[in-house]
């Protein structure tokens, strides 16, 4: 597999703080990396450590096979960055913005630049605006034009920075389907608190907490981890008897039971997926005094996933 | 050159499913013509020029004229009524610039515009530097040949004195060099602190503290005394002299050109002081 970011002990301290710890993370080449943590967790560090902002205290990072260090400036010929609070030159308006940035990556023709500004403005819906002065922006369109600035120069990585920050639903819903049009395109590694969205998008997941990660793979390893299998089960009538019945089979591991509008509701955790698949509908359909309204494989939400290692002080990786 | 051939430093590659000329290289020119553009596209392409004129023209040259107007014919030149308006662009000069210059670096790391600028492939010599010329142009234009062009038209229409223009021009540049003095050391500050009260509050000091200093100086040496940028265009505490810009402005003898090279000096360790602390700095 071909690795856009390799880091190795990647580490900064300001004094006796370590704002990260050791971070060994490989980031697939165009993968929607989602980089997640609570607040303080590290994060913005390592961006800020892999755009060159900042030097680190230990270990080494790559981009692209360049160091980060040695390199930053090849590097950051090839990348996007949209920082978590986008600030911008208040005279300029946003068509000034993007040309002012193309500006950095190249040297015309003028007739191409603009029409690639122009096109990135349509992209994030600010054609109407391009050509006000960013002063009177609200914090959404200053983000819209964030996600502009940070594409204009077709990068081969993008590293945005809670990119839905400030976007009301459907701007959004716009930037998740933007980054899900770059993937074929771009790698794209970011940062965010929107865990549904990072759910709907990501590929790979890191979770940091403390400056430590904790987590790190495949989005689909990640929620399948820890529990194990569980499903959710919807019964109206007596249940007392199928309780009996199924807390006694060897692979129910636990029920989770509450009475819910004249329904019952469990979660029946399962050590054996295979025995539990065969066997759990049986054994509930088979029971004369209760009725199935509903029954499913337990998804696990990411949310969980999150809480569970940040709150639980899980280390190591998945 | 064919029309369509790549300019130095660039490459001609697709993009996406445009034909766009790359500009590649890393060394410490990367990012400059850009920025340069961008500094002065902030002094010329909005209305600062025209609101930095007014502002250092009622602060310089109003007073200036004023004087021109109140003083008697017969004691305008040879380092007269000139001498009001090289005292005030030696006081006022530093200050403006000062002010100027204090939110030039440390401003754009405080608001953040520093680390977006710099997530684009330019060097931090850049950096600073399109800083360093945008903003020497801005005040040599603005409060430098500006406010000289109108002395110049004051003394030649209300006083009915024409000075010799390589002379006038000559004390200009030695005006440039005295500001470009503290632009580059606001500059290095701005590049050093990461707030601005020491930014503005050292050239200040400095720039009023010198009195003190000629004093002190002046007992170990009264040559060393006369080297501090003080005496480019104000007279020093032997009054007896004209500064180097008085002199050079009324065809008189340079006592000594110190202060110049001193200045001249002076600046250009600011500037390097400057760039490596950049280079170093956290953003």
């Amino acid at each position: 597999m071909e690795w856009v970011i390799d880091t190795h002990g990647l580490s900064k301290s300001y004094k006796q703080v370590d704002a990260l710890k050791k971070l060994d993370l490989r980031v697939p080449k165009n993968s929607i990396f989602g980089f997640l943590g609570p607040n303080g967790a590290g994060k913005t560090t390592t961006i800020k450590l892999l755009l060159g902002l900042i030097p680190p205290s230990a270990g080494s990072a790559s981009i692209f096979g360049l160091d980060i260090e040695k390199d930053s400036v090849g590097i950051r010929s090839r990348i996007g960055y949209l920082p978590q609070e986008p600030r911008f030159y208040d005279h300029m308006s946003a068509r000034q913005i993007l040309e002012y940035t193309a500006g950095f990556f190249f040297d015309g023709p003028k007739a191409e630049v603009d029409r690639r500004v122009s096109e990135t403005l349509d992209l994030v819906g600010l054609e109407e605006k391009a050509d006000r002065p960013i002063k009177g922006f609200s914090g959404g369109e200053l983000q819209r034009l964030g996600i502009a600035q940070a594409q204009v120069n077709y990068p081969d990585l993008l590293i945005l920075d809670e990119p839905a920050a400030s976007l009301d639903p459907m701007g959004r819903r716009d930037v998740l389907e933007v980054m899900e049009r770059l993937r074929k395109y771009t790698t794209i590694f970011y940062c965010t608190h929107i865990l549904d969205d990072v759910q709907r998008v990501s590929d790979t997941v890191a979770i940091l907490n403390k400056g430590e990660l904790v987590a790190y793979g495949p989005i689909e390893e990640l929620l399948a981890g820890g529990e194990g299998v569980a499903y959710e089960v919807t019964m109206k009538g007596a249940v007392e008897n199928i309780y009996q019945s199924v807390t006694a089979q060897p692979w129910v591991t636990g029920i989770q039971s509450k009475a819910h509008n004249g329904t019952t509701q469990w979660i029946v955790s399962v050590s054996d997926a295979a025995a539990a698949e065969n066997g759990l509908f049986r054994l509930l359909a088979a029971d004369e005094n209760a009725i199935v309204v509903h029954y499913h494989i337990k998804e696990h939400e990411l949310e969980e996933v999150f809480l569970r290692i940040v709150e639980g002080g899980q280390h190591g990786r998945q | 050159m064919a029309a369509n051939e790549p300019l130095a430093g660039t490459v001609q590659r697709s993009v996406g499913n445009s034909s766009m000329i790359l500009k590649t290289g890393s060394d410490w020119r990367r990012g400059l013509d850009n920025m340069l553009r961008g500094e002065l596209k902030s002094w010329f392409g909005t209305r600062t020029w025209l609101t930095q004129i007014l502002i250092w023209t009622a602060s310089i040259n109003f007073i200036y004229l004023m004087t021109a107007l109140s003083m008697p014919p017969e004691e305008a030149p040879g380092g007269g009524v000139t001498m009001i308006f090289n005292i005030f662009m030696g006081i006022v000069g530093p200050i403006g610039v000062s002010i100027i210059m204090q939110g030039a670096v440390v401003g754009e790391k405080n608001s953040g515009t520093a680390a977006w600028v710099m997530s684009k492939p330019v060097s931090r010599e850049a950096f600073i530097l399109s800083k360093l010329i945008a903003n020497t142009l801005g005040v040599a234009v603005t409060m430098v040949l500006a406010q000289g062009a109108i002395a110049y038209l004051i003394t030649g229409l209300v006083v009915k004195v024409w000075l010799p223009v390589p002379g006038f021009l000559a004390a200009l540049g030695v005006h440039m060099i005295h500001i470009f003095f503290y632009l580059s050391m606001t500059l290095m500050l701005g590049a050093i602190f990461n707030h601005g009260a020491p930014v503005i509050g050292i050239p200040l000091a400095f720039h009023f503290g010198q009195q003190f200093l000629m004093s002190l100086l002046a007992q170990i040496s009264p040559t060393l005394a006369k080297a501090v940028p003080w005496t480019l265009a104000i007279p020093g505490n032997d009054s007896a002299d004209l500064a180097v810009a008085g002199a050079l402005m009324n065809g008189a003898p340079v006592q000594t050109y110190l202060p110049v090279y001193v200045a001249l000096i002076a600046s250009l360790a600011f500037i390097i002081i400057g760039i490596r602390a950049f280079q170093r700095q956290e953003l």
